[in-house]
């Protein structure tokens, strides 16, 4: 059955001092495809400025903000609604011949059209040393490997909010055993990654309705490309695969790739942000 | 004619091991500096300094000058500049300049490629390992065709002349390539000091660079723009070559901006105006990539426009250089040139590469183990002269630790052949003669929707000090007027 989803995103900034110059590029609209669609956007800001839509580097869709008056308040709100269709992740081809799938892996073609999602990059970077956290069982076929692997990332870390921040690195992360959703997707990442598949990183928001952990934010998880199957969905920090309940906004290397908002701010001193995001679904 | 009696060169010391251009083997002076070479000799050494002087205040009083950056105390400086022109007759320069196309065109098929269907790398010409580690490899570019369809439009080749007479390229500037607006400076200060000397030479003109750089801009201008709007970014004043920046605007008759005199609306670029927005089309950016869009790359960037980059994805504004053109400027790349060359163009390379042995190659490493003491060793993977070692300077323990470091890691180091730079007659103001001095020539190509230009004239830089191989303007180098002459 696909869902009738209302997804409202709001944030709050106040600034102690004026704000002269100010831009803002936020990455938050769910993106159309196999599974999204009929989105529609409506998005509004305190300060009646234009509300500019464009694409960025990675080709999703982004708003960008430019105030051309002086504040040291203002207010964005953002509603999307939206059709997903339901999705059955298991839903994949049994057929699969997996020596032929590990072959695949290996060749330098295939190495090259997926070079982006087979790098590390600084946050997605498995420290020297502890090379054997989790390794590729070569009997087991690729898509159990990664759900060992989702299982084991959601086992190994504890969900907690206000340990880690957008940049700590998997070093860190690895020794306190803690982390919010991204930090336990860039885990997942990296291993899935040293393990030669092209994974990348999600970001989008997660339906609570059913009691999944996720951020009152945005939340975050990964995606596989295995040969024969194309890219499927796994969230390790609900130890899921990704379904219905998962909206996704757009995909990239790591979180630097996908922060939902980045600003450039002309001012000083202190300032405030809240932001809060509500997903609200109606099966039709 | 043999060495006539000259004044100005009567303490000239030649080492006959270096490859002096304007003295043969035998001592005598080359046709083509004959001429020359009687003229100044009507002059004496005290003339000379004079105009010298003359020529040097006058790069003062019109601001040609620049800034060493780590300087405590940061001050103007003017590129030192000596009055001797360097001269290259129509056959040379017909190499060079054959060379430097065909050199510019191969890399801009070969980033077209490197942001495409990634053939080279699938072919196994070039590893890919090279391409992504490479700090300014650009995902973001990835499948973006950029207008005309040209990534370095604008190429600087360094270039030297080795004791074989023959011409190598030691490097590829295609990110920001700086230093023309010294090429037509040094001639308009040597046309005002010795305007003589010209009558009896048939030299190209470099006084046509601007025009010819702004019609090949525009002829890169994005779709369904009529007559496009093209300006020069600059970082701003305190940029080492700001003065560079606003005497190209100038001679271009372009408006010289800044990130902050641009915006972006509905993904195309506005200048502000007096007389409100105007669109603007072309940018002759020399901003680095990770500065010029703050939403898209370095936040922290105050020199950028934000929204640039979605503006360029677009096609609504083309950016010379592309973003993303770094990677093939790179000393890892560099050593594949001919491969390239031979690959997108099917031609053999008509300027030499210097030649490079690659240590992960079995017999390669075995050739510069054994020949150690003739190689420079590079580490393929640092920048900046960093972990350098020059084969000949070695003592015998630190030869047997370089071999050691070279076995436990052939990945990483490749080695080449020690260059002579050719040396030229170079007056030097401590010793108020004319010494021998290392030089080499960065020459400036220009691409365009299916044309191109180089400068006939390029930056002869110099190495001040005695025996130094190194002619960068911030490691105290300086230049000299380039002659090209007509047949």
């Amino acid at each position: 059955m696909p869902n009738q989803y209302n997804i409202t995103y709001r944030t709050e900034n106040t600034y102690e001092n004026w704000v002269n110059d100010a831009y803002w590029q936020f990455l938050i609209i769910p993106m159309e495809n196999n599974s999204q669609h009929h989105i529609d956007v409506e998005f509004s800001n305190s300060l009646f400025a234009v509300n500019d839509f464009s694409i960025n580097g990675y080709g999703f869709r982004t708003i960008r903000v430019h105030p051309k008056k002086k504040f040291k308040k203002i207010n964005f709100e953002a509603k999307f609604s939206f059709i997903k269709d339901h999705i059955d992740p298991f839903n994949f081809p049994l057929d699969i011949n997996d020596a032929l799938a590990y072959k695949e892996i290996e060749e330098l073609t295939f190495k090259i059209n997926f070079e982006s999602f087979l790098r590390s990059t600084p946050l997605t970077n498995i420290p020297k040393g502890v090379n054997s956290i989790f390794e590729f069982n070569l009997s087991n076929t690729i898509f159990e490997n990664l759900q060992e692997l989702n299982n084991w990332t959601f086992n190994n870390l504890q969900f907690k909010t206000g340990v880690t921040h957008v940049d700590t690195k998997l070093t860190d992360i690895i020794s306190a055993k803690q982390g919010v959703c991204q930090d336990f997707t860039h885990l997942f990442c990296a291993i899935a990654r040293q393990n030669g598949i092209p994974t990348r990183y999600v970001s989008g928001y997660i339906n609570q309705e059913h009691g999944l952990l996720g951020d009152s934010q945005m939340h975050a998880w990964a995606e596989c490309y295995i040969p024969q199957v194309g890219w499927k969905g796994f969230d390790p920090t609900n130890n899921i695969l990704a379904n219905t309940n998962h909206i996704k906004v757009c995909h990239g290397k790591d979180y630097n790739d996908c922060s939902p908002l980045r600003g450039i701010i002309y001012s000083y001193g202190k300032n405030k942000t809240t932001h809060t995001v509500k997903v609200q679904s109606q099966e039709q | 004619m043999t060495n006539i009696e000259n004044q100005i060169f009567s303490s000239y010391q030649r080492n006959p091991d270096l490859y002096d251009e304007i003295y043969d083997k035998e001592g005598k002076v080359k046709e083509i500096y004959q001429k020359l070479f009687e003229i100044y000799g009507e002059h004496t050494i005290s003339d000379y300094v004079n105009l010298n002087s003359k020529a040097k205040s006058s790069f003062f009083n019109q601001g040609i000058t620049f800034q060493v950056y780590g300087d405590s105390d940061v001050q103007e400086k003017i590129f030192p500049f000596d009055l001797f022109p360097r001269i290259i007759d129509h056959k040379e320069w017909d190499i060079i300049e054959r060379g430097s196309i065909q050199r510019s065109k191969a890399l801009n098929l070969f980033l077209w490629d490197v942001y495409h269907d990634k053939k080279i790398l699938k072919d196994k010409i070039v590893p890919i390992d090279l391409i992504t580690s490479s700090a300014n490899y650009l995902d973001q570019m990835n499948g973006i065709n950029p207008p005309g369809g040209i990534y370095n439009h604008i190429s600087g080749i360094d270039i030297i002349k080795h004791n074989d007479g023959k011409y190598y390229v030691l490097e590829d500037n295609i990110r920001c390539p700086s230093g023309v607006s010294y090429v037509i400076c040094n001639r308009t200060a040597l046309k005002k000091a010795l305007f003589g000397v010209f009558n009896h030479y048939q030299t190209h003109s470099v006084t046509n660079y601007a025009e010819n750089l702004l019609e090949l801009l525009e002829s890169v201008k994005p779709k369904g723009v009529d007559v496009p709007n093209v300006v020069v970014i600059t970082p701003g004043m305190y940029n080492s070559a700001f003065y560079e920046h606003s005497y190209l605007a100038k001679t271009m008759g372009v408006e010289l901006v800044e990130g902050r005199d641009l915006f972006v609306e509905n993904d195309f670029v506005y200048m502000k105006t007096i007389k409100g927005p105007e669109k603007v089309d072309v940018i002759y950016r020399r901003i680095d990539d990770q500065f010029i869009d703050p939403l898209e790359f370095r936040a922290d960037s105050a020199l950028g426009v934000p929204g640039l980059f979605a503006a360029y994805k677009k096609g609504n504004v083309t950016l010379a250089n592309a973003p993303g053109t770094g990677v093939a400027d790179d000393k890892a790349v560099y050593t594949y040139m001919p491969q390239i060359i031979k690959y997108y163009l099917d031609e053999e390379p008509i300027l030499n590469n210097v030649h490079t042995y690659h240590c992960s190659r079995p017999d390669e490493l075995k050739y510069v183990l054994e020949h150690i003491q003739e190689l420079v060793i590079k580490p393929v993977d640092e920048a900046g002269g960093y972990g350098i070692s020059i084969g000949n300077k070695l003592t015998k323990a630190e030869i047997e630790k370089v071999k050691a470091e070279i076995k436990e890691n052939p990945r990483k180091y490749v080695a080449q052949p020690i260059m002579s730079l050719s040396v030229h007659p170079t007056y030097i103001d401590e010793t108020e003669s004319f010494e021998q001095r290392h030089v080499d020539l960065r020459t400036y190509t220009v691409l365009g929707k299916d044309k191109e230009f180089v400068l006939k004239g390029g930056l002869t830089r110099v190495a001040l000090k005695r025996g130094n191989l190194i002619v960068n303007s911030s490691q105290g180098g300086g230049s000299k007027d380039t002659w090209v002459l007509k047949k």
